[in-house]
């Protein structure tokens, strides 16, 4: 089954320093929660997991990252993301994401549109919560994005052409990373821990509660 | 029968507590004290529980199976997977419907949930423990869901099995995702009549798919006894019989050492006809390793994998007169099968009686074409409380019939009148060949409108209607259906080869109580009792000492089972024919007893008396005695007797339904006021019986009509499975029913019956659907889809600009 | 995980058993106590086919687990007939033809019998209502709320019986 998100985040941080960690795949990775990039296979590949964790059972998607593309000038990134659950749930995700400039010189507005596919039991049984769910991952992400380019400002902007992480061999990346940190950038406040799905579910009537008073993220 | 008029008389029937007695049910005493014996309830000895693993994509290679991490996990025994069936050719089985069905995914998925392999474990929280541990890794593949889509010419090819196959079980496959075309009546006398008729209506009327949902789940216990080499198992089958020849044929164990038991019932609806993959893993297993081995399928499992109903994409047409009458139908109908077509049919019939789609009507000229094809969903379909395809024909016929109202502005019961079939011309031959044995429709249709006021509600809807605050929309739905049922002749009917006959065996003990036992298996139509009161007026023995038993492939005669009203109508007959035989002999013994000849005797109620001398009399009671130490010279001791029986043709019960409800046109909810149904089943054995079981079915037809659906999404995930989402209504949304009744006797039948109670469905879900759709009719609609549920309603009144 | 000793009443009697924590009272009455009365029908705790009684409440037996109702006091359509007489809802059930297949029945008939407890003069909504935790797809609910309004007007004449004797 297919969601389609449309979604605007405000970014604590100029547009350069933004872009910088935008157009890092690692670095915007590790931004998803109980996300990690594992390996990059070449220039536009990676793979990576995703650890998801609901009472007692865990579910460990493993897959590829594909980046279709990455524009300076506009400041977008599009990439594919796809990967299955041992027991039996696959998903995918077509996400481009752009930079805009915000008011000030110091905030900027991220903006993405996610197709979200589902396949498998994830969507035979979590259909009806895929939207709210994936509107609360987005936000944690959107969080720990904006703390990440925010956290960049206090450094120089480093400016990595998407060539210069070709250069390292595929295994020297990952054995210098434990799974479940950040890399190349500093460490954002909230460091990605598994996907807890029970305080998802919390966060998700939470937002819910909210969004009936009116006032949505 | 008339009934006696005489006191004495009438005590002496009453006491036989026979034919027409409301008597209460023999069957209660156990389960009222939670003494029923259903398959899960039994142990045996050394019992070892099985659990699935099941695929969780629609459509999917399959690359690994990895049992190791499963066989670790404490108290799991084995684990098996299609690898381990290819050496005994059982990782695939035949179906019904001259297909052949996956027990174990051979290589590829075909469906989301499809067994891939089983468990086999020392209780059932291991075996679950253990599915969880085995680990597939599959190949996602592209899905078709569409069975529109499923015939273009790129479609993905769903069975692979198949390649090169151009024919099939019933004909040419001109595509490699079609299964059969099947064509009856008669094509260019419709398309001629077409061709001159001053009126046409055409429309795509659409039959969802759903599911049966018996509150019982499939399962079994399957025994294998080595020393013996004997398989008994324990199973929830409509067709123990049947199940047994199978089993036979694909153990390789004898058919005589084989015994299929299907104890208490607990709700069949078509769901247990068929033979499913957990039956066969269970019986392997058993034999592999035995031990008795327990399957019991949870009710996400029955849902997504056991046998859905209808799914039928019909495009009706009719052609008719400026005055509405009708004078030719033409019905082109996608089927979509699932992945394997495990429609449990007569052979000859992959459509079923689809070709009833002529109705109670006198329609000249009429052509059905029926295209089955496969997609990626799970393999059926079953007669969910009907005969064959019968629901989709009634379906069919009454929203067509409306729909040429509407374009003639005629009145809905007008437009029957007109078009029913009269009384005179039974018996009737349909233009597809069907000949209906009885009926008298317009006697029918006049009680029901007449019982609900027709003119009046009629009136009360145009007031409404004119008036532009009411807060409802009224809608009047009427129905006048003709089922056909009592699966049948066996030159025409048969299950894998076997005709459809059934059969009775009745022995009748010394002091006057009797044993019978039939072919028919009931999961709660009441047979232990209806049975016996057939047994009770033939013989005249109190039907409270008559034991009746099926079920037990060891103990009863041969019989195709219980599904499509065919009890009555089949093992009825036989019942009746086994026991004139009995009575033949009684009037033998009675003759060689009071020293008369045979001719010289009355039979009246529970005796024989000697004519013109009420005096000498036999009561069957003493002539059960004598059959024991004092029968006539040249003829045996005891008295039983045995019948199978081939029925001369199908059975026609026919009703009249009429439902009044009101649509809340803020919330689009739907209010049932009154709901009426008519049932014409010939002679009636227990009213009680029968008027509960229209209830039921009434209430079975509501829930598909007004909510039950199967979603699937494009990828063939199944959203709403549990009972969660799928829809059986509880006490609070069920309407209070109305029942009334005619009887017009099967000349054919030597009951004179037809069969009953799943005329109910087949005739309520078309009324609810009209009387929604008539609710709207003056805001431009002609037709909506089921289910009515409050949302999809909501959106037609949005739509209407009717929503407040 | 390890087992734990647990002790209830049932139908009257002392049951103690060990049993892994995680057995659901369902299995555990049919499995341990061999009480098959109780029947299981959905995963979803939807259907009521597994109704009992238990420390004087309707419960669903699929959603307790057995260690739960240790120290508990449970009944089962097996406990209802008392001395071989059935009880009230028992004869309503059979005098007013509210069963077919039988399978929702033992959890019908505890849940009537708790309900009847709770309101001894229901209306046929309040049964309704009273009813709406336990599907049937056999009965259409008709003949069942008959079942329950025939038990209800004898439980009150047997009351009445009683005192008068008692008077």
């Amino acid at each position: 089954m297919e969601v389609s998100l449309d979604k605007r985040y405000p970014v604590a941080a100029g547009i350069e320093q933004a872009w910088a960690v935008l157009k890092d795949v690692r670095a915007t990775a590790a931004c998803m929660p109980g996300a990690a990039i594992t390996e990059q296979t070449d220039d536009t590949h990676y793979k990576g997991t995703v650890k998801s964790k609901v009472g007692p059972s865990t579910l460990l998607f493993g897959g590829d990252i594909e980046v279709l593309g990455l524009d300076e000038a506009a400041r977008e990134l599009h990439m594919v993301g796809k990967g299955a659950d041992k027991s039996g749930s696959s998903a995918s995700m077509d996400l481009t994401a752009h930079l805009e400039p915000a008011e000030t010189q110091d905030t900027c507005t991220l903006v993405g549109r996610a197709v979200v596919k589902v396949n498998g039991k994830l969507a035979q049984f979590g259909s009806r919560l895929l939207v709210p769910v994936s509107d609360v991952m987005l936000g944690q992400f959107a969080d720990n994005f904006s703390a990440a380019a925010a956290a960049a400002m206090t450094r120089p902007a480093v400016v990595e052409a998407p060539a210069q992480q070709v250069d390292a061999a595929p295994q020297a990346q990952p054995s210098a990373v434990p799974p479940s940190q950040q890399i190349d950038t500093p460490p954002a406040p909230a460091p990605a821990k598994e996907l807890n799905a029970l305080a998802l579910a919390w966060a998700v009537f939470k937002s819910w509660l909210r969004g009936l008073f009116g006032s949505r993220a | 029968m008339n009934a006696p008029t005489d006191p004495a008389l009438q005590e002496r029937t009453a006491a036989l507590q026979g034919m027409g007695d409301s008597r209460l049910r023999k069957e209660d005493a156990r389960f009222i004290q939670g003494k029923g014996n259903y398959v899960d309830d039994i142990k045996l000895p050394g019992m070892l529980h099985m659990d699935i693993v099941r695929s969780p994509l629609a459509h999917a290679r399959i690359k690994r199976i990895d049992k190791s991490e499963a066989l670790k996990v404490p108290g799991v025994i084995a684990v098996l997977t299609a690898e381990d069936l290819k050496p005994i050719k059982l990782h695939w089985m035949p179906t019904l419907a001259g297909d052949v069905a996956a027990v174990l995914a051979d290589g590829k998925v075909h469906f989301q949930m499809q067994e891939v392999a089983v468990v086999i474990a020392e209780d059932r929280y291991a075996a679950a423990d253990g599915v969880e541990a085995v680990q597939v890794e599959y190949e996602e593949l592209e899905a078709v869901i569409d069975p529109y889509a499923t015939l273009a010419p790129d479609a993905p090819v769903i069975r692979e099995d198949l390649a090169g196959k151009t024919t099939g079980a019933h004909g040419a496959r001109e595509h490699h995702n079609h299964i059969f075309t099947w064509e009856a009546g008669d094509k260019s006398a419709a398309d001629a009549a077409f061709g001159v008729a001053p009126v046409t209506v055409a429309a795509r009327i659409h039959y969802p798919r759903v599911h049966p949902c018996p509150l019982e789940t499939c399962g079994c216990v399957a025994s294998f006894d080595p020393v013996r080499g004997e398989l008994t198992t324990y199973m929830t089958s409509q067709a123990p019989h049947v199940v047994r020849t199978v089993v036979s044929m694909l153990s390789g164990v004898p058919e005589s050492k084989v015994r299929i038991i299907s104890p208490d019932i607990g709700g069949g609806f078509g769901n247990k006809v068929g033979v499913y993959p957990g039956y066969v893993c269970a019986i392997v297993a058993s034999i592999v390793l035995g031990k008795p081995v327990k399957w019991i399928e949870d009710r996400i499992e029955n849902i997504s994998t056991t046998a859905f109903a209808r799914d039928y994409h019909m495009d009706g047409e009719l052609a008719a007169t400026p005055d509405g009458k009708i004078t030719a139908l033409r019905v082109n109908v996608i089927a979509d099968h699932g992945a394997f077509d495990a429609c449990a049919d007569p052979t000859k019939f992959p459509a079923g009686l689809f070709h009833i789609c002529s109705g109670s009507y006198d329609i000249p000229a009429a052509y059905a074409c029926v295209k089955g094809v496969y997609t990626n969903k799970a393999p059926g379909g079953v007669a969910y409380r009907c005969s064959f395809r019968v629901t989709e024909a009634v379906y069919l016929i009454e929203r067509m019939v409306d729909i040429l109202a509407n374009r003639l502005g005629l009145d809905k019961a007008e437009i029957r009148r007109r078009n029913l079939i009269r009384k005179e011309q039974f018996p009737y031959a349909s233009p597809f060949g069907f000949e209906y044995d009885s009926g008298d429709y317009h006697t029918a249709l006049a009680k029901v409108l007449d019982a609900v006021d027709y003119k009046g509600l009629r009136a009360e809807q145009a007031a409404k209607r004119a008036d532009p605050n009411c807060p409802t929309l009224m809608g009047i739905g009427l129905v006048t259906f003709t089922e056909v049922v009592g699966a049948g002749p066996s030159k025409m009917c048969d299950i894998l080869g076997i005709g459809m006959f059934d059969s009775c065996e009745i022995r009748v003990h010394p002091t006057g109580a009797a044993i019978a036992r039939m072919g028919t298996i009931t999961q709660g139509q009441g047979h232990q009792t209806t049975y016996a009161q057939i047994i009770a007026t033939e013989l005249g023995i109190p039907s409270e000492v008559i034991q009746v038993e099926e079920g037990d492939t060891s103990t009863a005669p041969y019989g195709l089972g219980t599904y499509g009203s065919r009890s009555t109508p089949v093992a009825g007959a036989a019942i009746a024919m086994a026991a004139r035989k009995i009575h033949a002999k009684a009037r033998k013994i009675a003759a060689h007893l009071l020293e008369v000849g045979e001719d010289d005797l009355d039979w009246e109620i529970d005796r024989f008396k000697v004519k013109g001398d009420d005096a000498r009399f036999k009561t069957m009671k003493d002539i059960c005695w004598a059959a024991y130490n004092n029968t006539p010279a040249g003829v045996e001791p005891g008295l039983e007797a045995v019948h199978y029986y081939d029925p001369p043709n199908f059975t026609y019960p026919f009703g009249v339904y009429l439902c009044v409800l009101d649509i809340d046109r803020g919330t689009g909810e739907t209010h049932v006021r009154r709901f009426l149904a008519l049932d014409d089943c010939g002679v009636r054995i227990n009213p009680m019986i029968i008027e509960g079981q229209v209830h039921g079915g009434l209430t079975e037809g509501y829930a598909v009509a007004m909510g039950q659906q199967m979603p699937f999404d494009a990828q063939g995930n199944l959203l709403g499975n549990t009972l969660m989402d799928y829809f059986l209504p509880t006490a609070v949304e069920t309407p209070h029913w109305e029942t009334d009744y005619t009887v017009t006797p099967s000349p054919h039948h030597p009951l004179g019956a037809k069969g009953v109670a799943e005329s109910p469905h087949v005739g309520s879900i078309p009324t609810f659907t009209a009387a929604v759709v008539d609710a709207f009719e003056h805001l431009g609609v002609t037709n909506m889809t089921m289910p009515h549920t409050s949302y999809r309603v909501w959106q037609q009144l949005k739509e209407c600009g009717a929503a407040l | 995980m390890a087992k734990r000793i647990i002790k209830l009443t049932v139908n009257g009697k002392t049951v103690e058993k060990a049993v892994e924590p995680r057995m659901l009272l369902i299995h555990f009455l049919r499995e341990e106590c061999q009480l098959t009365g109780p029947h299981i029908g959905c995963e979803t705790s939807h259907c009521g086919a597994c109704t009992v009684d238990l420390d004087g409440e309707s419960v669903k037996s699929c959603t307790h687990l057995a260690v739960q109702c240790d120290g508990s006091t449970v009944l089962t359509v097996e406990g209802l007939a008392q001395g071989g007489v059935l009880h009230a809802v028992q004869e309503g059930f059979y005098k007013e033809h509210g069963l077919q297949c039988g399978f929702c029945t033992p959890g019908m008939l505890m849940r009537a019998y708790r309900l009847l407890q709770e309101n001894p003069d229901p209306t046929e909504a309040e049964i309704r209502t009273g009813i709406s935790g336990n599907l049937c797809r056999c009965t259409g609910y008709q003949n069942i709320v008959k079942a329950i309004q025939y038990a209800a007007k004898k439980l009150k004449a047997d009351a009445e019986a009683k005192q008068t004797v008692a008077a």
